[in-house]
């Protein structure tokens, strides 16, 4: 490891609570976050001069490092990998700026308060705003791909995702129950964590089988929460970290990327082969980050895979090679993403479980893991591997203890 | 008038230069997929360029209707109010004869929900909808 290697030095996170609990509005989370991040990192806030945000962040870089009293902003970025495929692709653009020397310390962040602004999924928030007739023009218009899945009821990201995972299950026979022990795993993890919104109510398999249907094949519990909440982390060179409050957690590789199949998003259908279609379309982001970072599936000790619904852990877990094609749904059923298992899962909780700040907890949790304070901590681990929402534009980090 | 499944309330297609062909078509029930003229590749949803070989060129070519259920979503919860009396309703991913593999985004209307499987033989019907929308849906052949 250079000098300049990027390390993440600090994390910090709002407290996490259901869908309009959060009592100071999204931009004050954002502060409050990144305030908690630098603290922890042992730096002053205006030692930051690069701002890293990612999906459709509300609370901006200018009017942050203002209030925050930067020194000077230099380096500021919001990543195109869009919505959930960008919690590592603003990682990986921290980094890009931290090892070419464009900036010194990055702070990678995302406040979102659902209760605050409309909910995540545009085609529904667009959709909500429709006049009664249906006949004004609303958001979706200025959309063309969603002028071909909107108006058939494409409404919500369940639908938009559930169609791919049905592929996936009519392909390989993965079942709902398969998904639901990916929901009872998560729910578990949630349970040990403090700061989860889920924790404190158990879910058993049968409880998931008996949730309602939102959109075949995802039941209510296959769903990721709707929160509120910020987190940020603190990325800097290896050299400065040295010098640092905490142990520093190398960044050992990021990609970015999107098959054909899936540039023009899942409903675009353009491009996509048949075989494609039903994958999360991440096998070649997986290639280049295990290249980068020297690494295979096997040298992964604990994963964040990122579950905007259940059926995207089974996606992750294939095009990031823990198993062949179809083998998802069997696996995680095996008890594989357990405390016990070969590859423990969403120690947090995960989206579905911890909150839903899209993935950047996942990057968080990483970072616990390999200083080894995680609520779950998986003993010994050196290297973990998270991932952003597969089946769009996506991005992935393999994270690693010194 | 067409036979109706679907509330006018619902998001309504932006129509612009290089999709106001595929909908002029349904108004006339008619099912019709870009085809570039260059290469000869079908593709949808409509599209300016060809990601074949590049040509702007294109010929709105009609297709039979028939298809076959790729993959679906049967959607249970109401996004919209006035969705609250149509679910669960399917979403459905056709892929379309003729067309390579050509895939479409629509719906499966009068379906038997307990009979739907991949491979699914389908077919277009034309559901015309208020402000003279009209909208390609499937059912089973």
């Amino acid at each position: 490891m250079s000098g300049r290697s990027a390390c993440i030095v600090g994390v910090g996170e709002t407290a996490y609570t259901k869908r309009g609990g959060a009592t100071e509005s999204e931009y004050r989370l954002a502060l409050h976050a990144i305030l908690a991040a630098v603290a922890d990192a042992g730096i002053e806030p205006a030692a930051i001069d690069g701002l890293a945000p990612f999906s459709d962040e509300r609370s901006g870089p200018w009017t942050l490092a203002g209030d925050l009293g930067l020194d000077e902003l230099r380096f500021a970025t919001t990543t195109a990998m869009p919505g959930g495929g960008g919690a590592c692709g603003a990682l990986m653009e921290a980094t890009m700026a931290v090892e070419g020397g464009y900036a010194e310390t990055v702070v990678v962040y995302r406040s979102l308060c659902q209760g605050q602004f409309a909910r995540i999924g545009g085609t529904r928030a667009a959709a909500e705003e429709a006049a009664p007739e249906g006949l004004a023009t609303t958001a979706l218009e200025t959309e063309a791909l969603a002028a071909f899945s909107a108006p058939y009821g494409v409404l919500g990201p369940s639908v938009m995702f559930g169609l791919p995972m049905r592929r996936h299950m009519a392909r390989y026979g993965t079942t709902s129950e398969q998904l639901g022990h990916i929901a009872v795993t998560e729910r578990a993890y949630a349970a040990a964590n403090p700061h989860s919104v889920m924790g404190s109510r158990p879910l058993t398999l049968e409880d998931h089988q008996a949730s309602r249907l939102v959109a075949d094949p995802y039941r209510l519990f296959d769903c990721c929460l709707e929160t509120d909440g910020a987190c940020a982390l603190v990325v800097t060179t290896a050299e400065r970290a040295a010098d640092l409050a905490q142990p520093p957690v190398a960044v050992l590789g990021c990609a970015q990327g999107a098959d054909g199949a899936q540039l023009g998003g899942p409903m675009a259908n353009a491009g996509s082969s048949a075989e494609g279609y039903g994958t999360g379309g991440g096998a070649r982001v997986a290639a280049r980050l295990y290249a980068r970072a020297g690494l295979g599936p096997a040298d992964v000790d604990v994963a964040q895979l990122y579950d905007n619904f259940s059926g995207q852990v089974v996606f992750g877990l294939e095009d990031f090679g823990f198993c062949g094609p179809g083998e998802g749904g069997p696996f995680a059923a095996s008890g594989a993403l357990g405390p016990n298992g070969s590859l423990p899962t969403n120690t947090a909780g995960g989206n579905l479980s911890e909150a839903y700040l899209q993935g950047l907890n996942h990057l968080l949790e990483g970072v616990r893991q390999l200083r080894g304070t995680s609520t779950s901590q998986v003993e010994g681990a050196r290297v973990c591997l998270v991932t952003s929402s597969p089946g769009i534009p996506t991005s992935a980090a393999l994270l690693g203890r010194p | 008038m067409s036979e109706r499944w679907f509330p006018d309330a619902m998001p309504r297609p932006a129509v612009d230069a290089d999709t106001a062909p595929f909908f002029e078509a349904a108004a006339r029930h008619q099912l019709v997929v870009q085809r570039c003229t260059a290469c000869g590749a079908h593709r949808h949803p409509p599209r300016p360029l060809c990601p074949h070989c590049h040509a702007f060129d294109v010929a709105w070519e009609q297709v039979s209707g028939r298809g076959t259920l790729f993959s679906w979503s049967v959607v249970h919860q109401p996004f919209l109010p006035q969705l609250a009396d149509k679910v669960p309703f399917v979403v459905a991913v056709v892929e379309l004869e003729g067309t390579g593999g050509t895939r479409m985004t629509s719906n499966l209307v009068d379906a038997d929900l307990a009979a739907l499987a991949a491979g699914l033989a389908v077919e277009v019907v034309f559901e015309d909808m208020a402000g003279g929308l009209t909208l390609p849906r499937f059912t089973p052949a």
